[in-house]
């Protein structure tokens, strides 16, 4: 079994597929039966209507009949790219699954024979000891390895938001005021919403802020290929903001002092509006299984005044934890609604 | 099964899925890697197991992994179903013989077997349900956990029943296990799509017409049941359907609707459209195949594909969209009400119905104000979407 196995670390094929439908103008071919498309279809574009930005995912399925399973699916799969590429997308991403992966179709050799745009195959059979997170980093190395050279330039690249996350878009919006904080603006969301040639982008970035550290793989690929360090994970829980901006400054040969203190004193502006919290009973329910998510929850409720106790009240923790202040905030008002509903 | 388009309904997995985790007392195991789990789990809301195989099982065998899920659900009672996914369904194994033991309903419905009407049939089937001729009442059929409103449905169809004094079999598929194989001798229905199949089948509830033949069959074939209430409910509740699109007609033209669903709600949707509001019906698409031999007098096409749903959308324009959220955003401009899955597009907490007298109200009451809203938006200028 390869070592990093895990069975229910979900679908790398979902994983692949939350990562490369943002692009654009590309278009993605899932090599397998009909199901495994509608079914990440359906939930790409459930979670896109969710969060408020209702775009159809471009996803095409080679439809792999029980006669292609016995038979071989390479065919199907030749001639669903010649029409995919004859509508000139920016990219076609070639995406596996488990039964082509079974059958042992060879999807590289099909695939080498296109020319005309770029033909990005990703490994994304999901029992082959993969993950979801596995599926998200292939696919971001698979882009990334497509980006030539760039010009320096003195943004930030935000690498591999979790495009099915409900706050998406908020922990962006905090991510990007934080940096703002110290002079820095986004040069590329890789990959959230871009086209194709924005990928060429990729390399002009002064530091690459992955989303959490199981992204490393992927920034120390881009730090040997394009010479940019990168900041581990977003800022988490309460304490994250002020050390998010310190590990950046420094990074970026930047003087953060200021930025530091005035965010240091907006946490402790937010600790005391919930202030009325403390001394309260809480127990988590469910218990996060992330130990960083139990960290920043239990710090929080420490730093709030809040008790530990068998018969406290059950209050929500997010799987994934909290983002910044704002997160933070969110968590809170949760929180207090719980307490005291 | 058509070549390069993006799926719209789901596999046969998980309409074996949809099927078996109906049944209380059935512990329902997906044998399938974790992709193949998820979905179903998250789809039907209900208790799933995994064997989430990985990579030396499909090259060694998977008959470990399998027995390990079984002997960890063993101990919980009830009786487990294993749904084979379509890696196990090649690889060959003989799960029946590696399962001798124990009463394990084994379900083959791999994906690429059908669609989710497919597996629902074929899961039934493996379910083997009886008739018990001594059971008193009737069997509600046609639901399945996919479907939103299956609930509602059964409340309703369950409401009419007791109005009439007739005991409620078994509910198929939302019932106790063990009910499967008690089932009364007669049967109606909630959606044909997902027909049982078992018992004498009396008819259907989607539609005011359908309920009234159906309850005239009740009462004819079950002695002592008195369906008048039920008429007279029908008859009142009609007559406030008719009125409220009479009051409609007396302002607007009626809608042109194109309509997307499940062979069985589309036909519903079509005919309550065109009795009530005398509806310009241009396009029924079926995201299922249409029983053999069923007539319709509109233009109806099975439509799965996403690309040949936009491609219809496009050319009929209509002005009114029945359908999912996947129809919703390629008519910006035109009314929408939503009648299968997904429907992401607003919060939904009550236990809606399209079946019975209040399946009717509900429908057309959304189609109603969903028309009038966009009549009243249009007379805004600079509404966003019109």
């Amino acid at each position: 079994m390869p070592a990093s196995s895990c069975r229910t670390a979900g679908c790398t094929l979902t994983g692949a597929l939350s990562v490369v439908t943002q692009v654009t103008d590309g278009v993605t071919v899932v090599h397998g039966p009909g199901g495994c498309t509608h079914h990440n279809f359906s939930l790409l574009y459930a979670t896109a209507i969710d969060n408020g930005r209702p775009v159809i995912p471009s996803l095409v399925s080679t439809n792999l009949s029980e006669t292609d399973v016995v038979f071989g699916g390479e065919e199907a799969l030749g001639r669903v790219l010649e029409r995919v590429m004859a509508k000139r997308p920016g990219a076609v991403f070639v995406l596996s699954t488990c039964i082509v992966e079974t059958i042992g179709d060879d999807i590289e050799k099909v695939c080498r024979a296109r020319q005309g745009c770029p033909v990005i195959v990703v490994p994304t059979a999901g029992f082959l000891g993969g993950s979801f997170q596995a599926g998200v980093n292939n696919a971001l190395l698979a882009l990334a390895a497509t980006a030539g050279p760039a010009d320096p330039g003195c943004g930030v690249n935000v690498i591999g938001e979790k495009n099915l996350e409900y706050e998406v878009e908020e922990n962006y919006a905090e991510v990007s005021r934080l940096l703002s904080m110290l002079g820095l603006s986004v040069n590329l969301r890789f990959v959230r919403n871009i086209a194709t040639r924005e990928i060429g982008l990729l390399g002009a970035a002064r530091l690459n802020v992955l989303r959490d550290p199981s992204l490393v793989p992927v920034g120390e690929y881009l730090r040997s290929r394009f010479g940019t360090p990168y900041t581990p994970g977003f800022p988490i829980g309460i304490s994250g903001n002020s050390a998010f901006l310190a590990a950046v400054a420094q990074a970026c040969g930047i003087d953060g002092t200021d930025a530091v203190r005035r965010e240091r004193a907006r946490e402790m502006e937010l600790l005391e509006e919930f202030r009325d919290l403390a001394g309260s009973g809480v127990l988590f329910s469910p218990i996060p299984p992330d130990p960083e998510g139990r960290i920043a929850a239990r710090d929080l409720a420490r730093k709030v005044g809040l008790r530990f106790s068998d018969e406290g009240c059950p209050v929500p923790v997010p799987v994934i934890p909290p983002v910044g202040l704002a997160g933070t905030e969110r968590l809170l008002h949760r929180w207090r609604r719980a307490i005291f509903a | 099964m058509p070549e390069c388009g993006t799926p719209l309904w789901p596999c046969a997995m998980t309409g074996a899925a949809a099927c078996l985790a109906g049944f209380e007392g059935i512990h329902v195991v997906i044998h399938g890697s974790s992709g193949c789990y998820y979905y179903p789990s998250t789809l039907l809301n209900a208790p799933l197991y995994g064997t989430f195989i990985l990579e030396n099982e499909v090259v060694f065998g998977s008959d470990r992994r399998l027995k390990e899920v079984i002997g960890d659900l063993s101990g919980k009672g009830g009786r487990i179903a294993v749904i084979t996914t379509c890696v196990p369904a090649v690889m060959g194994e003989d799960l029946s013989a590696i399962l001798p033991e124990n009463d394990i309903l084994l379900v083959d419905s791999p994906g690429f077997c059908g669609e989710l009407e497919t597996g629902y049939r074929v899961a039934l089937a493996a379910l083997s349900p009886k008739t018990d001729p001594d059971r008193k009442g009737v069997n509600i059929d046609g639901v399945s956990l996919s479907d939103p409103f299956y609930r509602g449905n059964i409340a309703e169809v369950t409401r009419l029943l007791r109005m009439a004094g007739v005991p409620v079999g078994t509910v198929f598929c939302r019932d106790w296990a063990e009910m499967a194989a008690h089932a009364t001798p007669l049967t109606i229905g909630t959606n044909a799509d997902f027909a049982s199949g078992v018992g004498k089948f009396l008819g259907g509830t989607l539609g005011i017409p359908a309920i009234r033949a159906t309850f005239e069959q009740l009462e004819s074939g079950i002695p002592g049941t008195d369906a008048s209430q039920v008429f007279d409910e029908l008859d009142a509740q009609e007559e406030r359907v008719i009125g409220a699109c009479d009051r409609f007609l007396r302002r607007h033209t009626p809608p042109s609707v194109a309509i997307f669903a499940g062979a069985a709600y589309a036909e519903y949707a079509a005919e309550t459209l065109k009795n009530y509001l005398d509806a310009e019906i241009r396009f029924v698409g079926t995201r299922n195949d249409p029983p053999a031999g069923r007539k319709t007098r509109y233009r109806q096409e099975k439509a799965n594909d996403f690309g040949l749903v936009a491609d219809r959308l496009q050319k009929t324009a209509p002005d009114l969209v029945i359908g999912s959220a996947f129809e919703q955003p390629l008519c910006p401009d035109a009314a929408f009400v939503g009648l299968i899955p997904p429907l992401q597009d607003r919060v939904r907490l009550t236990h809606a119905a399209l079946a019975g007298t209040g399946g009717t109200l509900r429908f057309m009451e959304e189609i109603l104000n969903t028309c009038m809203d966009r009549e009243k938006a249009k007379k805004v200028p600079g509404t966003p979407g019109v």
